[in-house]
């Protein structure tokens, strides 16, 4: 596995941890949502940082209570045809203000990694078979959109009305 | 029309850049054809049962002739020579080679087309009325807001990949010509009592396994507000659509399961959170994009135009067409001309090179160079002169598309089915060529009068059965091709679904059924005027069923 963003891998100490394994001293660590809410006094006493990986089905309204605390929501795409992930990560920005780290994992392929970053997510959990540099050049394919999303950087319409050539 | 600006452009440009680099990697197997299949058809490419089928959008059925000229150029050196226009107001090829696709978005993109998002689970092409901007009943051009739905649904990174497909249509006049209510979001132009213009927005619709006829969730959505209006709809659909069930996944399931009370309440939740967050575009921008559609310099005409009068008087063919394909227009001396592409016994919705080049022709000469797509795959010249009429009647005639019959009984809507659909149960294409030549006389079809035949080679309901006042579905039996009759349907704005009538019937008594069905119409109607669905929707299914299946 490796962990990469829109420029290549970065370095990474977030470690997923089993539901029956505990956490070392000190260890930055992903858990399930299940084990997220039975157990956050223990994890967030005794861990560097705690992070959580969902679903697209995850309620949104039950994650928010821990967000402040969280350092990485990771969030898996099933199969690259559930786009359930989309909204998810806006609504954790744009509803939630989620300020920590928003990593995709699962089966999206290169080509989704531009609709993910427009959505929030800042990195992506990928095999080691993952074609980064496909990623890398769809990301870098398109200058410009059309719509509004959770990156605030000029859209097309924010270009043209305000003159900018 | 709308023209490009240089960030369109730019789109365009990078859009081929993408789909070239994603054909080379799955020719080169890094993308396995199951990651390959939702980047081709988010691009309009089907594999169908002898190649790939593409798909060009024309945005709500508006195409300028140098873009027709373009089309035709396509069909001669990709396809075998002709294109076909479908139901979405867009065009098909049926016969590409995959290597050859990125070459030709690239030809495609020098005339400011595309083929993105004609199909796939994302947000399609818009359709609107064709006669946007011509028809004197609009409220406003619904071109204007088509070309800003466009525009915002162009991948947007949210709902890329949504649960189904997500069609859009358009209306700006009470009369409904864009069958919306059948749509997933179905857009009516509207004003309200203080004059303002806004929209009406129905959710839901469909046509498909479950044909729903989508109700209004929201009477008055202001003008300025619309995009984060649909944003809302979406968002609330591509969160919790079905994904567990490709039949049970577009929106209409979702819109029934929850109520349309309750899918209102959480749209309008989500959008109370959303408005006034930079999601809708400002009025400048609307303002540039309605400049776009400002009506063309008219010149001005006193009517009657006299040569056009006594070319009726004198000629009862020119007159007869006259009077089923020019609808009126709203400047005094002009027609919106139908042309129709059922010939008898022809493929609808099919053009050859030639006729596209002909047609692309008598659009600059004669229609400000502009031409609409129906979404009863028909062409129309929207801006012909009066004096022009006939002079644009013959050369059609020349061409083979002067057929006196827009609206009547072989003005059909066909899928491709079986001759080409690697999904159809049924041929579509030669039932519709047997009933067109059945009803060939023109005089017969103007004593039936107004009547919709709309055939489906399977449930996916591509042909709109559901919708036509006939409807034909074709099913398989024991691997024997039968068509069952739907009567009743209408996509217009008294939409309503046919309903089944009985035991379908073999290719070879289909025709005679409906024979007899029309007859049995033209027994009972109180009068001429007293159309056939008229009629139907007066005495209801019964005197057919009996005429059909015996008085059992």
């Amino acid at each position: 596995m490796a962990v990469i963003d829109r420029n290549g891998p970065i370095a990474n100490s977030w470690v997923h941890l089993a539901d029956d394994a505990q956490p070392a001293k000190g260890q930055s660590v992903i858990v399930s949502f299940a084990r997220l809410k039975n157990e956050h006094n223990s994890l967030f006493s005794a861990s560097t940082a705690v992070g959580v990986e969902v679903v697209g089905d995850v309620v949104l309204e039950d994650l928010e209570p821990f967000l402040p605390r969280l350092g990485i929501i990771v969030v898996r795409m099933p199969n690259m045809r559930d786009g359930r992930i989309f909204s998810t990560g806006r609504l954790l920005r744009e509803k939630y203000a989620y300020k920590g780290e928003l990593r995709a994992i699962g089966d999206f392929i290169p080509d989704q990694a531009r609709f993910l970053l427009r959505c929030g997510f800042d990195s992506f959990e990928v095999g080691d078979a993952f074609p980064v540099d496909s990623l890398k050049q769809a990301v870098a394919t398109y200058s410009v959109w059309y719509q509004r999303a959770t990156d605030r950087g000029a859209t097309i319409i924010d270009q043209r009305t305000s003159g900018v050539s | 029309m709308y023209i490009y600006d240089k960030y369109d452009q730019t789109i365009a440009r990078e859009r081929v850049t993408e789909f070239t680099q994603q054909v080379k990697r799955r020719l080169a197997g890094e993308l396995s054809e199951d990651q390959f299949r939702p980047l081709r058809l988010m691009n309009g490419l089907y594999l169908q049962l002898h190649a790939y089928m593409l798909r060009v959008a024309i945005p709500y059925g508006t195409l300028s002739a140098k873009q027709l000229r373009k089309l035709a150029d396509i069909a001669e050196k990709y396809d075998r020579g002709y294109g076909h226009f479908t139901t979405r107001q867009n065009i098909q090829y049926n016969w590409i080679k995959l290597d050859q696709v990125p070459e030709l978005l690239a030809e495609l993109a020098t005339v400011e087309m595309h083929a993105n998002q004609t199909s796939g689970n994302c947000i399609r092409n818009v359709t609107a009325d064709q006669f946007a901007g011509v028809a004197g009943d609009e409220v406003e051009d619904p071109r204007i807001v088509s070309e800003i739905i466009r525009q915002w649904s162009t991948f947007h990174p949210e709902f890329s990949f949504l649960p189904r497909k997500f069609k859009f249509a358009v209306t700006g006049a009470p009369k409904d010509r864009a069958a919306i209510q059948y749509h997933d979001i179905g857009i009516h132009i509207v004003k309200n009592e203080a004059g303002e213009i806004g929209y009406a927005v129905y959710v839901g619709g469909g046509m498909g396994r479950t044909p729903v006829v989508a109700p209004l969730i929201n009477a008055f959505v202001p003008k300025a507000e619309l995009l984060s209006y649909l944003e809302a709809c979406l968002r609330v659909y591509n969160r919790y659509g079905r994904r567990d069930n490709i039949f049970k996944a577009r929106i209409k399931i979702l819109v029934r399961d929850l109520g349309p009370g309750e899918y209102k309440r959480q749209v309008e939740e989500e959008w109370q959170r959303i408005r006034g967050t930079g999601i809708d575009i400002p009025p400048e921008e609307e303002a540039r994009i309605r400049s776009f559609f400002k009506p063309p310099q008219y010149e001005t005409i006193a009517e009657p135009v006299h040569s056009f009068v006594e070319a009726q008087a004198k000629n009862r063919s020119f007159a007869r067409w006259v009077e089923t394909n020019v609808h009126p227009h709203k400047v005094p001396g002009y027609g919106a001309v139908t042309i129709s592409l059922k010939p008898i016994g022809g493929i609808p919705g099919d053009a050859s090179t030639d006729q596209m080049r002909a047609i692309a022709d008598l659009a600059e000469k004669y229609s400000l160079s502009e031409l609409r797509v129906t979404h009863v795959q028909n062409l129309v010249l929207p801006n012909v002169r009066q004096a022009d009429l006939h002079a644009v009647w013959q050369r059609l005639r020349e061409i083979g598309f002067a057929e006196a019959n827009i609206g009547l009984v072989t003005d059909i809507i066909a899928c491709p089915g079986l001759d080409y659909c690697s999904l159809a149960n049924a041929r579509s294409i030669p039932v519709s060529q047997r009933i067109s030549e059945r009803f060939a006389d023109l005089d017969k079809q103007h004593h039936i009068g107004p009547l919709q035949i709309k055939i489906s080679g399977c449930i996916n309901a591509c042909g709109h059965h559901h919708a036509g006042h006939i409807g034909i579905l074709g099913v398989d039996k024991a691997g024997q091709e039968f068509y069952q009759l739907t009567l009743g349907g209408a996509g217009d704005e008294t939409a309503s679904i046919g309903q089944l009538l009985g035991p379908g019937f073999s290719s070879d008594d289909v025709v005679g059924a409906i024979e007899k069905v029309i007859d049995t119409y033209l027994g009972l109607r109180e009068k001429p005027s007293e159309t056939f669905i008229e009629a139907y929707r007066r005495v209801g299914p019964v005197p057919f069923k009996e005429s059909l299946y015996g008085g059992h």
